[in-house]
């Protein structure tokens, strides 16, 4: 992307080109693109928190495109220690939290490495009292996507996991938690925050079919999406939206679904994946059939007292195989937002990327 | 109603509180850790009405009978000291305590109150381990015996908790004097020292940093270790810690004068050796046959299991739970023994005292 259509605009961003910003999970999939599009952007002050043995190969790549005026600043820290926090945090203005507990199966390591850690940089913030916005990265996984306001259109206003601890994903329960820690922040500490919730993000550096298209857990890939849109974003453009939600002023307290259009179905997207990356068996399940079978295996579970696991739901179903479409005007007309790349290159330097791994 | 308190509100506690969850006349009544958003969390999921940062305002509060202590093994020894000296009894996730120190205090203090202590080496009480015990206290190996072989391995690769230790040099395991093996080696240790005569046992130990580990910069710690034990009488036991072994076994084998017995804990099976032999080509085939009949009956066993409803991957836990409550109600001998626990620290500390040559 050009340099000069990103030359900070005074009035127009937030953040002036030296002030400090803290980016968390730095070194991950997508924080290496938020730091890489800051330092575009001419953000020249940048902190950086890695973990002690995070793999620096993608940030290192980053910093070796920045010119001599860009201070990356890497900081090895560990957001469960107080003391970090308040030293990562100080005079920084602008945080992008991305940093996050994932893979866990157990609730109170999401919990831990999910609420507490953004409790602790919450509160670090508010004692330096530099920070402009915090940027609450979250996730789709923490919508029901059922009682929606408009039938199957998922947008900022579809309701929220009201009890995630009933979802069969750990990481879910630590999203919700994650985001009504923030917002508590935001109403009761007058906290500035943009809360952001991504798709499935997809590019180069992770190799995966989404959830959304089907599990392979039994041997055989089973296809539960379908005609399904799959709510895709090109990790690039994920990581534009994010450093937008920052910058952009007037929209404090918001919250911002980031995903790209158009969105291919689960078919297309399963059937391109073959062809460019490696075939593999796999058997449609039709909706009502993944329907029953999500049932069946809650009753099952129930029946079991809990000896086969509560996998497969229906609310799992709801929220990942239930036919849904996505919207994201209010990214597009609230932040300028527009993905810069294509689904079509996008889904050509994954598949890329992807051959032979 | 036996009222249970829980501290430390970490992974493991969920596993406790399902298990204490499935022992009629049970019910947890407090739950406590110095995060109190971690109480918070916890109490929430398992509908626990008070939550406290401390463990003396839980004690004084809430009165539990018992406290489970789930919290790192640096803060297990003054915790249990604190809800014995309360008047509490007291149930301490593995590994018991740092050292051999600490674990003979804190029996000491649980005889001299009268009170019962127990650790969470569940996997001797899983349904297959006590169908060894049976067999084991029926004379089915002929006698003492003579010779035990411990595999327990541990897949760096594929756990959370090892990719979040690996990169947090300030986790606690880190600050073990063993280490990652301290954390889970318990495990085996304790079964090698159910049968094992005697307070005492010679231990030789070597240990050392896989190639694995090596490859990704880490030099310092040890996740492969082999040891050879020696009790009070004539038995023996290897042990084997492993990381990159593969499959990862979990299996107990123990041979008698007379016979032999293996617990394979991955596949929850339980498989009888034959001391004897048939004559000529014969033992090339019916014992052959006596084994694919064995793993048939073992796949029955499991599947009754699961259809009685009581399968659960941490069975063990739930049962060792229950006789916990059930010596403490009875006044009777706790599960683990004493003897055993003790045992158990006191090779665990010579294992690391070779390791790293303290």
């Amino acid at each position: 992307m050009p340099e000069s259509e990103h030359e900070p605009r005074a009035g127009g961003v937030i953040a002036n080109i030296n002030d400090p910003i803290l980016v968390t999970g730095a070194a991950g999939f997508i924080g290496t693109r938020v730091v890489g599009n800051l330092i575009q952007r001419g953000f020249k002050n940048i902190r950086c928190l890695v973990r002690e043995t995070s793999n620096l190969t993608r940030l290192n790549e980053v910093a070796g495109r920045k010119t001599d005026d860009v201070r990356l600043h890497l900081f090895k820290g560990n957001l469960l220690a107080k003391e970090d926090c308040l030293n990562m945090t100080r005079e920084v203005v602008l945080i992008y939290h991305l940093a996050a507990g994932t893979g866990t199966k157990a609730f109170s390591d999401a919990f831990l490495n999910s609420v507490v850690t953004t409790r602790n940089l919450l509160d670090a913030a508010l004692e330096n009292k530099s920070l402009r916005r915090f940027v609450n990265v979250s996730s789709f996984a923490v919508y029901t996507n059922r009682n929606k306001r408009r039938a199957r259109l998922l947008d900022e206003d579809s309701p929220v996991e009201k009890h995630p601890e009933s979802r069969a994903e750990a990481y879910c329960y630590g999203k919700v938690k994650q985001d009504e820690l923030v917002m508590k922040y935001g109403r009761e500490r007058r906290f500035p925050y943009v809360i952001v919730r991504p798709g499935s993000v997809y590019g180069p550096g992770k190799c995966f079919v989404p959830g959304r298209v089907g599990i392979d857990t039994f041997g055989v890939f089973l296809h539960m999406g379908g005609s399904n849109r799959i709510p895709l974003t090109y990790v690039d453009n994920c990581a534009e939206a994010i450093v937008l939600a920052g910058l952009t002023p007037g929209v404090d307290g918001e919250v911002f679904n980031i995903v790209d259009d158009p969105q291919p179905s689960s078919r297309q997207f399963l059937k391109l994946y073959k062809k460019n990356v490696r075939d593999f068996k796999s058997a449609y399940m039709p909706h009502p059939v993944s329907w029953l079978f999500c049932f069946l295996w809650e009753k099952l579970s129930a029946w079991s007292r809990g000896q086969v696991p509560r996998a497969f739901t229906r609310r799992e179903w709801s929220a990942y195989w239930a036919k849904t479409g996505y919207a994201n005007n209010k990214l597009k007309d609230r932040l300028g937002w527009v993905p810069r790349i294509s689904l079509h290159e996008g889904l050509r330097s994954f598949f890329n990327a992807c051959k032979g791994k | 109603m036996l009222k249970v308190g829980i501290v430390g509100c970490g992974k493991i506690a969920d596993s406790h509180a399902w298990a204490i969850s499935m022992v009629p006349g049970a019910e947890i009544v407090a739950a406590c850790d110095s995060e109190e958003m971690m109480a918070g969390q916890f109490a929430e999921r398992f509908g626990i009405k008070h939550r406290f940062q401390n463990v003396r305002e839980m004690i004084e509060e809430a009165r539990p009978d018992v406290v489970h202590i789930t919290t790192p093994p640096q803060s297990q020894y003054e915790t249990g000291k604190s809800c014995l000296e309360a008047g509490c009894h007291v149930f301490v996730e593995k590994p018991f305590t740092l050292n051999y120190k600490e674990a003979s205090e804190l029996i000491g203090l649980a005889e001299s109150s009268n009170l019962k202590v127990t650790t969470g080496t569940d996997e001797q009480f899983s349904h297959v381990a006590i169908r060894m015990r049976k067999l084991i206290a029926g004379g089915y190996l002929g006698g003492l015996p003579v010779h035990m072989d411990v595999y327990y391995c541990y897949d760096l690769g594929d756990e959370r908790y090892a990719r979040v230790f690996l990169s947090n040099r300030s986790h606690w395991v880190w600050r073990l004097p063993g280490q990652l093996m301290h954390n889970i080696i318990s495990h085996g240790i304790a079964k090698i020292a159910e049968y094992l005569e005697g307070d005492e046992a010679t231990v030789i130990a070597h240990g050392f940093t896989s190639d694995f580990l090596k490859k990704i910069g880490e030099h310092e710690l040890i996740d492969e270790l082999r040891v050879i034990i020696h009790g009070a009488n004539q038995t023996t036991a290897y042990f084997t810690f492993s990381t990159q072994m593969r499959p990862p076994l979990r299996e107990f084998r123990i041979f008698g004068p007379k016979n032999g017995l293996i617990l394979d804990q991955d596949h929850h099976a339980l498989i009888k050796v034959r001391g004897t032999s048939y004559k000529s080509y014969v033992d090339k085939f019916v014992p052959l046959n006596t084994y694919a009949r064995q793993y048939r009956k073992n796949m029955t066993a499991n599947a009754r299991l699961f259809l009685k409803r009581d399968f659960h991957m941490k069975s063990g836990l739930k049962n060792l739970v229950e006789s916990f409550y059930k010596s403490i109600s009875e006044n009777s001998t706790p599960p683990v023994p004493y003897r055993e626990i003790l045992l158990t620290a006191k090779i665990m500390d010579s294992i690391f005292n070779q390791v790293y040559r303290r």
